[in-house]
């Protein structure tokens, strides 16, 4: 169990200290969204194609963004963990790591999120892409088919199993050297009286 | 048949006391979010089961360990994993990836946790029809065993 063996680590990001559980690895660059300084944070572990990953993303993250990690309350990290069970999924998250090297992680995320039932049933995650300018797709394109990037992929999945990480999406909490795992879709108002309750005590 | 009773009713009134201590050690609002997760409730009955449950668990176990009207405590237990395991079973066929949310964090719901919940409803089941049985044989001066 996670919380069992929640140690603290500590990174330097930006000249601050990021404190992570024990499994956890260093955010990949251009995943992270918010403060380092935050004193609540939350990684996200997500597989594109799953549709209750789209749901947290589009109902319960944005609103998060919005109302905790824009205000410097949360630092938000992005994982892929993309599951066997999902044929496109890997090749969808191999999009979006390319994107974070160019610092279009969140952009190309949404975009792949809103065309999730389209490309699931085409069997093509680029396009969700089309829309953007044809330089950053061929950018996007090159970087997604290299090794870095599937091994970031495959680094991100493997640090996921060793914390304990079942199913997706899993949102694993971090405060004052605690973690609390929280698996599934879960709805905003749930949450939000989660954060504050944790951010009060 | 007593000693059937009294290794299940101690047996169950552990598992009861260590469910209710896993979600007690967290703050009640992350229990909220394992309820929330099977997306069948409204907010506000989310949140009275998540404030309310643990501790009701832990009275059923202590009630289960003393043996004190084990026939009532003992349907309310089976009652209670009932109700659990149907809106497990019914989130596992939907093919929801959720946490179970029975014995603290990280208690995915799988198949394997399915078997255990059914076990303990069984368990919990031949315990109050035990009770009942042996009570109706003994007499009403056997309230406690």
């Amino acid at each position: 169990m996670i919380t069992r063996r929640t140690a603290t680590g500590a990174l330097i990001v930006g000249g601050a200290a990021l404190s992570l559980s024990a499994q956890s690895i260093p955010p990949a660059a251009g995943k992270t969204r918010g403060s380092v300084m935050a004193p609540m944070k939350v990684e996200i572990y997500s597989d594109y194609q799953c549709p209750a990953c789209k749901q947290l993303h589009d109902q319960t993250i944005r609103p998060l963004i919005d109302e905790y990690v824009n205000k410097g309350k949360v630092l938000l990290i992005y994982r892929e963990f993309p599951l066997p069970m999902h044929p496109f999924a890997k090749e969808a998250a191999s999009l979006a790591v390319a994107a974070a090297r160019l610092g279009k992680y969140e952009q190309v995320g949404d975009a792949i999120f809103s065309k999730q039932e389209a490309w699931t049933k085409s069997g093509k995650p680029e396009e969700a892409l089309l829309t953007l300018p044809a330089a950053d797709l061929a950018k996007i394109r090159a970087l997604a088919k290299s090794p870095e990037v599937a091994a970031e992929i495959a680094r991100e999945t493997e640090a996921g199993r060793k914390a304990n990480i079942q199913q997706t999406p899993t949102m694993v909490f971090s405060y004052k050297g605690k973690t609390y795992p929280v698996g599934g879709f879960v709805t905003w108002s749930i949450l939000k009286r989660f954060v504050d309750d944790m951010l009060s005590r | 048949m007593l000693w059937v009773l009294r290794i299940l009713r101690i047996f169950l009134g552990v598992i009861f006391v260590y469910a209710a201590w896993t979600k007690l050690q967290h703050p009640w609002t992350m229990f909220a979010l394992s309820i929330d997760a099977y997306q069948l409730l409204p907010e506000w009955a989310v949140l009275a089961i998540a404030r309310t449950l643990p501790g009701l668990e832990l009275v059923i176990g202590i009630l289960l360990l003393t043996g004190f009207a084990l026939r009532y405590v003992a349907l309310a237990a089976a009652l209670i994993l009932a109700m659990f395991f149907s809106i497990m079973l019914f989130s596992w066929g939907k093919g929801m990836a959720i946490d179970c949310g029975c014995f603290g964090l990280g208690d995915a719901l799988t198949w394997k946790s399915l078997v255990r919940d059914g076990a303990l409803l069984v368990s919990a089941m031949i315990l109050a029809w035990s009770a009942f049985r042996v009570q109706r044989r003994l007499g009403s001066r056997l309230f406690w065993f």
